[in-house]
């Protein structure tokens, strides 16, 4: 119920912008090409929901998949960062660096290393997700000062009791905002990626829809995932405040 | 030697010497990762396209930034002090960002003609979400007893926001325009996929469709130093005016 009321004036302004579209759309009679109203759209995606149904699947599972492998692989190494400080320094120059380049810049070597299959997609996702997850990590497993770590230690704590029950604690605030970064940027880089080459998928759907110059199915298909990206985010948000409950 | 690494241009050198050094000696297909020597020859082969690109999407990016930084760190001003404001436009403004933007590439091209504008428009769309929120969250981050004392010396609300909440908020802010010009980055090279004809975005599609995998190379340095010189810029600028906190 407190969740209802507090999307409530959201879902009110979402309701006024529609409205203020259409009739907006009505009364200056932008032709479809420029802008469709939202009854154009509905009415589109009415007509394809099969076509762009089954590709929201793809695109969904891409994202997802990419959002897990990159959020493990990143976990993973910001953990053995810690426990071995010789491996943080020989690989920093990779993170500085790789982290400096647009992901987007990484789609075509993804396209000819993978092919336009699903792989191409997750291995871009992941790519994108891993490196803010791992640096967000990283800095969190960071956060406990040397006092606390010398407290469990004199307990008698080794290496892991005190990656356990300290570090990684500590570290879930920042585990969780990189997350949440990378949920939206993997959803990003798979559409972007199945633009410039797929199979299937709403990027695919889009691209091809504006070659044909089908602009009412491109913006049916933008707002098919822009529904999906905001449920997507919505049940991240919802693990959130389970992970990290006393905040 | 961290903070060696830790700099860019340490990690990059590092980097620099391991490719060259390993790449032939454990034979890795040109496919998968050419040599830095062959990398250095196609990038000589093709400078001035190169120059000449690389220029064009600089400027795309920095104008679309400075856009975005200034309106978006108006509309946080704005919703920091008009809460209703801010929850009823705010979830709006997130949903507009989980929108594969680029998506829209294609409609903004129609919109704006195929120019310099439209990609200008796409960076200033990635740009305007992470200032917005950066700005909000810094100046609420404002110590209400600081506040309360600067009300009790009779000072004007300007005064409070200029000299009071606007300082304490510049660290955040930092950040915001930080994730700010990445992003436009990866607006400008996408914006330049739907039929523009300078630029590291097309020479980047160009790559692509030819299997040149020496040149996609050349394009993923050339993005990753354009980032890191824009970053860096804006981290030096920031140290300028934020001269009480590192960083």
């Amino acid at each position: 119920m407190k969740m209802l009321i507090s999307i409530l004036p959201a879902c009110g302004a979402i309701v006024v912008l529609l409205v203020l579209w259409q009739m907006a759309i009505s009364f200056f009679g932008v032709p479809d090409y420029i802008l469709p109203g939202p009854t154009a759209i509905a009415d589109s995606m009415g007509h394809s929901w099969r076509m762009l149904g089954s590709s929201l699947v793809v695109t969904v599972e891409e994202a997802l998949l990419g959002f897990f492998v990159g959020a493990v692989i990143a976990i993973f190494l910001a953990i053995l960062m810690v426990l071995a400080p010789a491996i943080e320094v020989a690989s920093l120059p990779i993170v500085v660096a790789l982290n400096s380049v647009p992901p987007v810049a990484f789609v075509p070597l993804a396209l000819i290393w993978f092919g336009l299959g699903i792989w191409s997609k997750i291995g871009i996702a992941a790519l994108s997700v891993n490196l803010v997850v791992l640096l967000n990590t990283l800095g969190g497993l960071k956060t406990p000062d040397s006092a606390a770590v010398d407290l469990l230690r004199s307990y008698g704590a080794g290496r892991f009791g005190v990656l356990w029950r300290l570090r990684l604690p500590a570290a879930m605030p920042a585990l969780v905002t990189g997350l949440r970064i990378g949920l939206p940027r993997s959803t990003i880089a798979v559409i972007v990626a199945e633009m410039l080459g797929a199979y299937t998928g709403i990027g695919q759907i889009i691209y091809q829809s504006t070659a044909q110059v089908d602009y009412l199915t491109v913006w049916a298909a933008i707002f098919v995932a822009v529904v999906a990206s905001l449920v997507l985010y919505g049940i991240l948000v919802a693990i959130d405040r389970k992970l990290v409950w006393w905040s | 030697m961290t903070r060696l690494l830790r700099s860019p241009a340490g990690a990059c050198a590092m980097l620099a010497l391991a490719w060259f050094v390993l790449v032939p000696l454990l034979r890795v297909p040109p496919l998968i990762l050419p040599s830095l020597p062959a990398i250095l020859r196609d990038a000589f082969s093709v400078w001035p396209a190169l120059l000449a690109g690389f220029l064009i999407t600089m400027l795309e990016t920095v104008l679309g930034f400075l856009l975005g930084a200034g309106l978006g760190f108006g509309a946080g001003a704005a919703f920091a002090y008009a809460g209703w404001l801010e929850r009823a436009m705010l979830p709006l403004f997130v949903a507009s960002q989980t929108v594969p933007v680029i998506a829209f590439g294609a409609i903004v091209v129609i919109w704006f003609g195929n120019t310099l504008f439209a990609k200008i428009m796409i960076a200033f769309y990635l740009t305007f979400l992470p200032v917005t929120v950066a700005t909000i969250r810094g100046l609420q981050s404002c110590d209400p007893e600081r506040l309360d004392l600067m009300r009790g010396f009779g000072s004007s609300a300007w005064q409070r926001f200029v000299k009071l909440a606007l300082p304490s908020a510049a660290p955040v802010i930092m950040v915001g325009l930080k994730i700010g010009i990445a992003l436009s980055l990866i607006g400008a090279i996408v914006g330049e996929w739907f039929g523009a004809t300078v630029g590291l975005g097309v020479m980047l599609l160009q790559s692509l469709y030819f299997e040149q995998t020496a040149r996609v190379w050349v394009l993923i340095i050339a993005c990753g130093g354009m980032g890191a010189t824009l970053t860096g810029a804006i981290s030096l600028t920031g140290r300028r005016f934020i001269w009480w906190r590192p960083g």
